[in-house]
């Protein structure tokens, strides 16, 4: 689905559709299809749309930019969800504890990947796996879905 | 209480064009329980007991052989749920939450919001599964009221508390 289509969608349509989109992607990951970061990219274009159009200190603006950088992160696209975070983080209305669930989001990916990489983990060299997951993200007609 | 779960999209319009069919899977998680609509259900919010009537449209019961029953259980519940706290708070439907959330659905009514986490259990210890959400859901650090919700269904049951 292109950006263009993404923003002719309604607040309430995009509900709907984040809302599948997640369940879609949660259900993946649960038996690590190699689908599950597809799906999770589908999820970071709704939550960034949701993000643009809501406002951060508003419930669901809060819930769409820690949704969009965790989306980032479970897609393999570190540094889009950096960006994203500084972003939103660069917001002054933005509540004090979606700041804390975007810095969570992080947490849990590091968490995430140490779980599937116990011995760079153990040997503080988790950098270079999110260093190989940017270069494939680069090149994505190359193993797109190995990272 | 009377929750009709053929309404379900109707009250819960954000739930409509959802590849989940809520309502036929809360009928037919009712249904391989061995129950026929409609139910009397035993209710519990925050300790409180009462009773409520679930309805359903009886649908081809051949379809279970074909379903994974986990997932049959927890959509099953997230049915009944969903209709649960309608009935209780005029509770709608806003959007699903991911996991790091602890919690399910964000729902809404009146500039009101509640997040919401259910669970779903064909024999399983209801009373026990509804602490183990209510610490979950206790985690939810959104600005909302936060609620566990709890169906079993070999002995219809709808377990709720808040937090």
């Amino acid at each position: 689905m292109t950006e263009a289509v993404v923003e002719t969608f309604s607040e309430n349509d995009l509900d709907t559709l984040v809302s599948i989109a997640i369940r879609r992607a949660e259900v993946l990951e649960d038996v690590s299809s190699p689908n599950a970061q597809e799906a999770w990219l589908e999820v970071l274009a709704y939550e960034e749309r949701l993000a643009a159009i809501t406002a951060a200190s508003n419930i669901a603006g809060g819930i769409a930019r820690a949704g969009a950088v965790h989306a980032a992160l479970a897609a393999g696209r570190r540094e889009e969800a950096e960006r994203l975070a500084q972003n939103y983080l660069s917001d002054p209305s933005l509540p004090a504890e979606r700041r804390m669930a975007i810095e969570r989001a992080f947490e849990e990916d590091n968490t995430r990947l140490a779980a599937h990489f116990p011995a760079l983990a153990k040997s503080g060299r988790l950098g270079e796996v999110q260093a190989w997951r940017r270069e494939v993200a680069k090149s994505a007609s190359v193993f797109p879905r190995a990272a | 209480m009377n929750l009709a779960l053929h309404e379900l999209l109707n009250v819960h319009v954000a739930l409509r064009g959802h590849p989940i069919d809520y309502p036929r899977s809360g009928g037919l998680a009712l249904a391989r329980a061995g129950h026929s609509s409609p139910v009397d259900a035993v209710t519990e919010h925050d300790g409180h007991p009462g009773r409520a009537s679930i309805e359903w449209r009886s649908h081809d019961s051949a379809i279970l052989g074909a379903v994974d029953e986990h997932r049959l259980t927890e959509d099953g519940a997230e049915a009944v749920a969903l209709a649960y706290t309608h009935a209780v708070g005029r509770w709608l439907v806003k959007r699903r939450l991911r996991r790091g959330e602890y919690a399910d659905w964000l729902l809404q009514t009146d500039g009101q919001s509640l997040a919401l986490e259910i669970s779903g259990t064909m024999t399983d210890d209801g009373r026990g599964r509804l602490k183990e959400k209510k610490e979950q859901v206790t985690r939810c650090t959104l600005p909302a009221s936060r609620m566990a919700v709890v169906v079993a269904f070999v002995q219809p049951m709808i377990l709720a508390g808040t937090v």
